[in-house]
């Protein structure tokens, strides 16, 4: 009997139950940020965006626009301010319009930070 | 007084249809630029772990055997006629899907060499961000293509109450 075959045996059936229950390896993934209105204000906010390397993060007034669809969950903007933002966990993303992926972040900090 | 019977029927119709066209799909992949490393997940989709023959998905070699049109990379222009060629030459009805980062906008801004997104070519039905998308994220993508997922990130906000976890 091949090796494979008996190997296959022990170890069972590896195949994620994905769609009908949630798989376990997910928790591993990189994940687009999260961000905490309460601790952005604009000065970070445009240090952000100068940060972000594929153009995910605009500022316009007093909101943060966040590009789900750009963002390449390279975690630079969490290193750069570990307060303000941390990882969203999300990685169903799947978007039947580009629009549905840009998201406003208002800016509720005050003071520089 | 038939109208409501009517667009009941029509409903039932169309979630009907639905499920014919997600029992079997076949999927032609187009690399128009990218780094490779979508393609690495993609091939990971035919892995044991994903498996994603188990949900009536296939992947074909040829456009004219296709279905769902999976396109990579930000579109380079000199790849423009081969990517309409590739679109025409599938039977319809038809889906496109727009793989990765840079299909969707965001690692190339257009220039001379690229488009710097898929949809300035091709009509795309769903866009999967990620750099590159997980497998877990291109199967949702292709559930949410042939309507058997519902789309989960327009609802998203991507804002945290409270401190980081």
């Amino acid at each position: 009997m091949p090796l494979w075959f008996l190997r296959g045996l022990r170890r069972g059936v590896v195949t994620t139950r994905y769609p009908g229950q949630p798989d376990a390896s997910a928790a591993q993934l990189p994940t687009p940020p999260a961000f905490r209105p309460a601790a952005l204000t604009r000065d970070l906010a445009d240090r952000l965006a100068a940060i972000c390397p594929s153009w995910a993060l605009t500022r316009n007034g007093d909101v943060l626009f966040f590009d789900a669809g750009a963002c390449t969950a390279c975690g630079r903007c969490r290193e750069a301010a570990p307060g303000a933002v941390t990882a969203s966990g999300e990685f169903e993303l799947a978007a039947t319009d580009p629009a549905h992926l840009v998201k406003r972040i208002p800016l509720l900090g005050e003071g520089g930070s | 007084m038939s109208l409501p019977r009517t667009e009941e029927t029509a409903q039932a119709l169309r979630r009907s249809v639905a499920r014919q066209f997600g029992r079997s799909l076949h999927i032609r992949t187009l690399d128009t630029g990218s780094c490779a490393a979508c393609e690495q997940e993609i091939r990971l989709l035919a892995a044991p772990h994903y498996d994603l023959h188990r949900l009536g998905f296939f992947f074909t070699p040829a456009p004219r055997h296709a279905d769902l049109l999976m396109a990579t990379g930000p579109m380079i222009r000199a790849f423009d006629i081969a990517a309409r060629k590739t679109y025409e030459a599938m039977p319809g009805p038809k889906l496109v899907v727009a793989t990765g980062a840079c299909a969707l906008g965001g690692v190339y801004q257009p220039d001379a060499f690229t488009h710097g997104s898929v949809g300035d070519t091709l009509p795309v039905d769903v866009w999967i961000p990620g750099c590159p998308p997980s497998p877990l994220a291109l199967l949702q993508g292709l559930l949410v293509a042939v309507d058997r997922l519902a789309e989960k990130v327009r609802d998203l906000t991507f804002i945290q109450e409270g401190g980081p976890r």
